[in-house]
């Protein structure tokens, strides 16, 4: 290099000296940091290869719950009450959004109504696990479905999915029976960790409901299912890019649920209340089976589903008429005039005639106490017969402490009140039935009263449905029904089979009462219905041919009245008028069909108000019934011939067929056919041939 | 000596035989370095040319393009162009701190806003100050380089543009600029007893910098970055993500196109700064260390033409490109491999973004140029031009 003409001078020399040296340093700095590099690069794709092989995997695959569908819930010809529908939904999941406001912000321009639940999606999102999903909004229309969608990269942490979610296509008709499923409640994460179980994942899931009342909570394991599991391959924002069908498990979806309700009726039975509160059972009284159980007003469950919204369950909680409450099993009424076939059979027990007359004034004078009939002008001369059919309060009045209050109260259990049934679903009340040794009870348990006394003066409120004496409407269904079917103890029976298998058919026990006994208080309720004098005669009339419709009106105070104040004014105060009850069976000959109908502080009484709605359900469960139809639709023109069904129904004609001495015969004006009681050991069983 | 003798003292330079002196090999590296990249981007692109990988081919050619045309410039005219490029640059720097003409990102103030399009100041000040650096030391002696008074001009130099884009605030590109302006005095010849001392005094003050002067995501990412477990879904994600990609690469990598990690998007920024992470993990630590010799080869060989040339000048701007290149290698490097802090360094022509490969191809062709131009002689040039 010396031969190079730049380097002259010495200074020169030692600069390019330096120079090199400094830059043999600078190039092995590089190649040492590199090496370093290297180093490094070993440690990671060598040494712990295998460690970060690992956490690429559980990277990559995601094991994801796969929720089992709800088992559906059906009635009994196998119409759905309660099943799933496919919703498209949005959900949140915190950790994947950058910022929460702006992610809602911008998903509030996609779906406008989220702005406005803004503050309830913020708590939610807070209050869930970090990395778990947050459904803000359910049932998307399929456009905002796509709009989510197609936004999905601007809206971190965002993702719409398609979920089944509890359907009621039928609202409020099973809103009480059915329930509804509502999003589990950190007091069930703690009711099931009191258990001392783990909670299932399936309980965390988003989308998840958990039974909340009736069948839904009662049968929620059975109707809940298992879920699955699916290892998905999954990108960073979670989005499913793959599936790994070998190591998924499907889920096992929940059984099916049939229940002995029928849809028509139950249907029809919340129709007919209209505005008015109150419950309605209707039974088969052959089986017990409960063909409608419904309490109005209602609420329509689906609002549970997704969550109600709180002005809307702060009105349902604030109405006077409670719409949550169940008023066919859990609310508990006076069972007013209803209760005298009770009464009558407890008379009957204590070995009273029949046929023996009581005169009716008007009222009974009682101790220092006159109680008041109904009819101020008092009915006249009363024998049992007469008694049931015009609810003649005073007969009931004067022999009731012949029969005591122990033997009225041991009939009225053997009919199945003051206690609840194992139909399935929690939820009733027993109600209560006055006797000596409950006074007794109740008053050391309460303070009531100071005295635990039972005296005579209240035989007779409860002798008529009154005084401390409170019924359901299952339990009035039941009575009317055990009363019907001849001396069977039906039990009520809700759900028929669970994933096909048959839920608990019971054998029924007889009744302790003699079958004569149960005729003469089955012909008073023919006669309330069908006698032109009786109380329900022009609200029971069915208009299906021969069918006849055999009842009880009721009208139970809801008060005390003062003495001389007129009882329940039709436009008073809604909660302090009367109650109004009804109860039947049908038809009157062969009984099938058991109904028993509660209206709350109705307007005007029992005959008025209840009785009417009554008929209208017993006509919906009779026509559903093919022998009935069978009935009613056979050809008209017949030879005629004496005791005919075909004429009976167009007039009362007197009694042709009538046993001498006997009160049941003359309780049947209107139907010659039935055989005097005496031929026949029950009700006659359905299948008469005229000829 | 026959090739060379245009580029001797008083001969005429003629196009066609400059263009044999450009150094092949350095140029053959440049190209696969430039193409691993644009695969790479293509791969974690989901196998496709869009967004990314056809867009950094046409930019390579681009950049390759004005690189050899800058190679074909004599070495005198980048001389004379030395303190004009810096205070070109240095009044750029300035004027965004100017408000209304300084366009501001993600919280910094980087950009310059012409109407037309925006330029990174910074940027260009990469190469402005290694040349104004080596046209510095060019006309100084070796005495002044080791230990003299005058050694405040260069570090003044250094200072000025250190500050201003500390200030934006871009601290990778600050320290970049520190770094390699140290390794110019470094090469130049500056005493140890200086580098003993402002090394210690560094070392004392980093400490009291990131508590009390670093801004607070900056405080984020060093602090991170030494404890990346603690946050593994904030600013830990990014080293912990990386260093999965990289560890599951294993030593064979798990095929081009078929990392779980850069395909599924676990990892962050695979198509600028952690890019590296992507060929690691689809092609191990085979790849890897192919990639990082690459490199290694580049920097030798830029180091080799440095001290092959006949002017100062030539030397320390070539060692100067060639730091700045090393320094954006090994601090990426260390970065993606959880050695480093997250500081938004790029790899170099690999990495997506047409700033880093402009300059860096800027920067080749003045190394092209130093290599084609080696015998040049320089004047003393105390003035400005």
């Amino acid at each position: 290099m010396s031969s190079e003409p730049s380097i002259f001078f010495s200074d020169v020399n030692e600069r390019q000296g330096s120079f090199l040296r400094r830059t043999f340093v600078l190039g092995g700095l590089t190649a040492l940091g590199v090496l370093g590099l290297t180093a490094r690069l070993g440690q990671l794709q060598v040494v712990q290869a295998q460690e970060y092989t690992t956490l690429a995997t559980a990277n990559q695959f995601n094991f994801r719950l796969v929720p089992p569908p709800r088992g559906i819930i059906r009635d009994r010809d196998g119409v759905i009450i309660a099943g799933n529908r496919p919703s498209f939904r949005v959900l949140v999941v915190r950790d994947e959004t950058k910022d929460l406001d702006q992610t809602l912000d911008l998903l509030g321009r996609l779906i406008p109504d989220t702005l406005e639940r803004r503050r309830g999606i913020i708590r939610d999102v807070n209050a869930a696990p970090r990395f778990s999903p947050v459904p803000v909004k359910s049932d998307l229309t399929w456009e905002e479905f796509a709009k989510v969608n197609l936004y999905a990269n601007e809206l971190p942490g965002v993702m719409a999915d398609m979920h089944e979610t509890r359907y009621y296509p039928h609202g409020g008709s099973f809103a009480h029976v059915v329930g509804y499923v509502a999003k589990v409640s950190d007091r069930d994460i703690k009711a099931v960790r009191d258990k001392g179980e783990e909670p299932s994942a399936l309980l965390f899931n988003p989308g998840f409901r958990i039974g909340r009342q009736g069948v839904e909570a009662a049968l929620d394991e059975q109707l809940r299912g298992e879920a699955g599991g699916q290892r998905v391959e999954v990108d960073a924002r979670g989005r499913v890019v793959g599936e790994d069908p070998e190591n998924s498990r499907p889920a096992v979806p929940g059984k099916e649920v049939v229940l002995t309700l029928d849809t028509d009726i139950q249907n029809r039975a919340l129709e007919v209340f209209g505005e008015e509160s109150g419950g309605c059972v209707v039974m088969d009284v052959r089986n017990g089976d409960i063909l409608a159980m419904v309490s109005s007003p209602s609420f329509d469950p689906n609002l549970f589903v997704s969550g109600v919204p709180s002005n809307i369950y702060r009105a349902w909680a604030d109405y006077e008429r409670r719409p949550l409450l169940d008023k066919a099993i859990y609310g508990t009424f006076p069972p007013g005039s209803t209760f005298k076939m009770t009464t009558a059979l407890a008379f009957l027990d204590a070995g009273i005639d029949p046929a023996e007359r009581v005169t009716c004034t008007g009222g009974y004078r009682f101790g220092a106490r006159t109680f008041r009939c109904w009819k101020a002008g008092g009915h006249g001369s009363m024998n049992m017969h007469d008694a049931i059919k015009n609810s003649c309060d005073t007969y009931f009045y004067h022999l009731c402490n012949r029969a005591g209050v122990d033997r009225i109260a041991r009939v009225a259990e053997d009919l199945g009140f003051g206690h609840s049934y194992e139909i399935g679903i929690a939820g009733q009340s027993d109600g209560i039935v006055p006797s000596q040794k409950w006074k007794r009870e109740y008053t050391e348990a309460t303070s009531w009263e100071d005295d635990p006394k039972w005296y005579p003066g209240e035989t007779l409120s409860v002798a008529i449905g009154q005084g401390a004496l409170s019924v359901n409407a299952l339990q009035l269904a039941v009575m009317t029904a055990r009363l019907a079917n001849g001396r069977k103890a039906v039990q009520p029976r809700l759900i028929k089979s669970i994933d096909g298998e048959p839920y608990a058919e019971a054998t029924f026990a007889d009744l302790p009462f003699s079958t004569e006994h149960l005729d003469i208080v089955r012909a008073g309720m023919a006669a309330v219905a069908n006698d032109v004098r009786g109380t329900g005669y022009r609200a029971s009339q069915l208009g299906l041919g021969d069918i006849l419709m055999a009842g009880k009106t009721g009208t139970a105070q809801s008060r005390d009245y003062k003495p001389g104040e007129s009882r329940g004014p039709r436009n008073a105060v809604w909660s302090r008028r009367d109650h109004a009850l009804f109860v039947a069976f049908a038809p009157h000959d062969a009984p099938r069909y058991a109904i028993a109908l509660i209206i709350q502080h109705a307007p005007a009484g029992g005959s008025a108000d209840a009785a009417p709605r009554a008929r209208e359900v017993m006509k919906v469960a009779l026509l559903k019934d093919p022998d009935m139809r069978a009935r009613i639709e056979r050809p008209l023109p017949r030879e005629p011939e004496a005791g005919s069904i075909i004429d009976e129904g167009a007039a009362p004609p007197p009694p042709t067929a009538a046993e001498p001495g006997s009160a049941a015969a003359e309780a049947v004006p209107v139907s010659p056919d039935p055989p005097a009681p005496q031929d026949l050991p029950g009700p006659q069983p359905y299948l008469p041939d005229p000829q | 000596m026959t090739a060379s003798a245009l580029t001797r003292p008083g001969e005429r330079d003629r196009l066609t035989v400059k263009f044999t002196q450009i150094d092949w090999r350095l140029l053959v590296l440049l190209c696969a370095i430039a193409g691993m990249g644009a695969a790479m981007l293509y791969s974690v692109a989901q196998g496709s040319w869009e967004p990314w990988a056809a867009k950094h081919l046409i930019r390579f050619g681009v950049c390759l393009a004005a690189m050899l045309a800058l190679s074909m410039v004599n070495l005198k005219w980048w001389f004379h162009l030395a303190y004009p490029a810096y205070f070109g640059s240095l009044v750029l720097l300035a004027a965004i701190e100017v408000p209304g003409l300084g366009y501001t990102a993600m919280g910094a103030t980087r950009w310059l806003d012409l109407g037309v399009t925006r330029i990174q100041p910074s940027e260009l000040m990469k190469i402005a100050l290694v040349l104004a650096l080596a046209r510095w030391y060019h006309g100084a002696t070796a005495q002044e380089a080791r230990f003299h008074w005058k050694l405040i001009y260069p570090a003044l130099m250094i200072g000025a543009p250190f500050a201003l884009v500390a200030h934006q605030p871009d601290l990778g590109s600050a320290l970049l600029l520190g770094m390699t302006g140290a390794a110019i005095m470094f090469a130049a010849g500056l005493s140890w007893k200086i580098i003993v001392v402002a090394g210690g005094t560094v070392l004392a003050g980093v400490w009291p910098f990131i508590q009390f002067v670093m801004h607070d995501y900056q405080r984020d990412r060093v602090l991170t970055f030494l404890n990346p477990e603690a946050d593994p879904s904030g600013e830990g994600y990014q080293i912990m993500q990386s260093k999965i990609a990289m560890g599951s690469g294993g030593l064979l990598g798990k095929g081009y196109g078929l990392g779980s990690q850069s395909q599924l998007e676990f990892l962050p920024e695979r198509h600028t700064d952690f890019i590296f992470a992507a060929v690691s993990e689809e092609f191990g630590f085979v790849g890897s260390f192919g990639m990082l010799l690459c490199y290694l080869g580049v920097i030798l060989i830029s180091l080799r033409i440095a001290s092959l040339s006949h002017s100062h000048f030539g030397r320390l701007a070539t060692a100067g490109v060639t730091a700045t290149f090393a320094l954006y290698v090994l601090i990426n490097g260390a970065m993606v491999m959880g050695l480093a802090p997250v500081v938004g360094v790029p790899m170099p022509l690999m990495s997506n973004g047409g700033t880093v490969m402009l300059t860096v191809m800027i920067g080749f062709g003045l190394v092209m140029a130093t290599r084609v131009h080696r015998y040049v002689e320089l004047p003393k040039g105390n003035g400005l031009f």
